[in-house]
């Protein structure tokens, strides 16, 4: 019994967590513009997290070791330093990005400018690194998270015309308006924001921050194969609210209080009583999640010690590098640049560094010596080496068309 | 000009580059310390005649600390600058480089506790232990 709750328990938090700004912003900016043209790339990029998530999450499980440790060790110091960089710098364009996500919630729900959510928010995220249990963290914001299915509920309270939406899905097709190089550019965004690189270092540091031996491998593998998958249906009914509601009305999403008005409008006032806890919870949880995940990457290049399982004191340069990454987030937002600017940059810069982070995980998950007889299956090589493939070609075309369509405008 | 054959060795071959360097470093705690930024070797400096007899070079210490950045941007700093762990300290080289004492004794750790008795260990909540 205590296993399937675990099992349960996983599983939401799997779907309450996979869902960020750069989901939000994303899914219903493509939503609004391109219906539903674009959902096979949040199917391609679902499928493609859970096979890396849970292939990192195997190395942690194996060999104890944290993605970024493994980064370093094979790719040597100048690669290693040249990949830190870009990652981090990446992580803290998403930092920022969700802090301000919190905040943007936040003002929705009370009225108060967001600029002054700033501080409050990055003060909460702050005292949650610093004292909440790892588990705790992960569980309430991914339950809370979960008050998104809000959306799905409210694009069935809209009645649309399903076989319409079907049809965009299923045939995908580039709507008049909109040009092809646009509409390539978004599917790189979308791409990026499933599969954000963070997400592998905080699934493979949270693999070490519990404690995984191979034995917790099939439920962290439910967790991933389940959970995510139902995370992508959410960022698919996200999508298609902005679909129904806002495409032709004309409306292209350009602010967090766009993207939840189909919700307004399909669930009335309870249905924006939940959108607002879920945006709250998703945006916090995601704030929670690339606050460590700089901590992370930092700590596991230069080898110090790090993880929420140990005091603060024993960890000082990991929980410093935090509070520091948090003062640049606040102090980037508080120039009144605009968060969702920010996000629908970051969803991009992540697609472009998408392989720095796959291929030295791929190569390790390969090596005997780190994962004894835990070693890559060949089917699930082929289609690492498929997605490979994707990932390059995505990371390639993402600067050039983002210069071509500037920046999607 | 035949070459003598490599005389046989007991024991476990490492390679340096990858068994050593950019490998994670535990204490005696399991708690890591740094990364191994690079080597230092005992012997003939670089650069000299090496009479015939010399003994082989052996690893005398892990080096950590601004080092790195000689092995990125070139360069060698002075002997004097070395933060060194002694390889007598070593006591298990896996996928982890396993270290016989504590961190706490070790130079290679000194801005870890500088930054922790300075600054974290000082913010209310410092020394909670979260589990």
């Amino acid at each position: 019994m205590k296993r399937i709750l675990g099992v349960a328990l996983g599983i939401l938090t799997a779907i309450g967590g996979f869902v960020d700004i750069g989901d939000l912003v994303t899914n219903a900016v493509v939503g609004s513009r391109f219906g539903m043209s674009l959902v096979w790339v949040v199917a391609v990029g679902v499928v493609g997290i859970c096979l890396f998530a849970n292939m990192s999450g195997r190395v942690a499980a194996a060999s104890g070791r944290a993605t970024f440790e493994v980064i370093r060790e094979r790719l040597g110091p100048r690669a290693g330093l040249a990949n830190l960089s870009a990652s981090f710098l990446i992580n803290l364009m998403t930092v920022t990005a969700e802090i301000g996500g919190v905040a943007l919630a936040l003002q929705l729900a009370s009225s108060v400018h967001y600029l002054l959510w700033i501080p409050v928010a990055a003060l909460a995220v702050w005292l949650v690194v610093w004292r909440v249990k790892f588990s705790i963290m992960e569980n309430v914001t991914g339950l809370l998270g979960l008050t998104l299915i809000v959306f799905a509920v409210a694009l069935f309270l809209l009645k649309p015309d399903w076989g319409n939406l079907a049809g965009q899905a299923l045939a995908p097709a580039v709507p008049d308006e909109e040009t092809a190089s646009s509409y390539w550019y978004y599917a790189i965004a979308l791409f990026g924001a499933a599969m954000t690189p963070y997400e592998v270092f905080f699934f493979s540091s949270g693999a070490v921050e519990e404690g995984w031996s191979i034995k917790d491998l099939i439920q962290s593998r439910i967790n991933v194969l389940v959970g995510f998958p139902l995370g992508g249906v959410l960022s698919v009914a996200i999508a298609g609210c902005a679909a129904v509601v806002l495409l032709p009305a004309g409306i292209a999403v350009t602010s967090l209080s766009q993207v939840i008005l189909p919700v307004a409008e399909g669930a009335g006032k309870l249905g924006l009583a939940f959108v607002l806890i879920g945006l709250v919870a998703a945006t916090f949880g995601a704030a929670l999640e690339t606050t460590l995940s700089s901590g992370y990457t930092l700590a596991q290049f230069f080898g110090w010690s790090w993880g929420k399982f140990r005091r603060p004191a024993q960890a000082a340069r990991f929980h410093l590098s935090m509070i520091i990454t948090l003062l640049i987030g606040i102090a980037v937002l508080s120039t009144g640049v605009d968060p969702v600017l920010i996000t629908e940059y970051s969803v991009v810069f992540s697609a472009i560094a998408l392989p720095l982070t796959y291929l030295p995980i791929l190569i390790v998950a390969n090596d005997p010596q780190y994962m004894g007889k835990h070693v890559n299956g060949r089917p699930v090589n082929v289609l690492a080496m498929i997605y490979l493939v994707i990932i390059l070609a995505a990371s390639l075309a993402a600067i050039p068309l983002m210069i071509v369509t500037g920046a999607g405008s | 000009m035949k070459l003598v054959p490599v005389p046989p060795i007991a024991g476990r071959t490492l390679d340096a580059q990858l068994h050593l360097l950019d490998r994670q470093a535990l204490d005696n705690d399991g708690v890591p310390v740094t990364t191994v930024d690079d080597l230092e070797l005992s012997g003939p400096e670089p650069g000299t005649e090496i009479p015939e007899g010399t003994p082989a070079p052996v690893i005398t210490a892990l080096l950590t600390g601004p080092v790195l950045g000689t092995r990125i941007f070139g360069g060698r700093p002075p002997s004097s600058r070395l933060i060194r762990i002694p390889w007598k300290d070593v006591a298990d080289v896996g996928v982890v480089i396993k270290l016989g004492v504590s961190g706490d004794s070790l130079d290679a750790d000194w801005v870890e506790r500088w930054i922790r008795d300075k600054i974290i260990a000082r913010i209310p909540g410092g020394r909670h232990d979260p589990r």
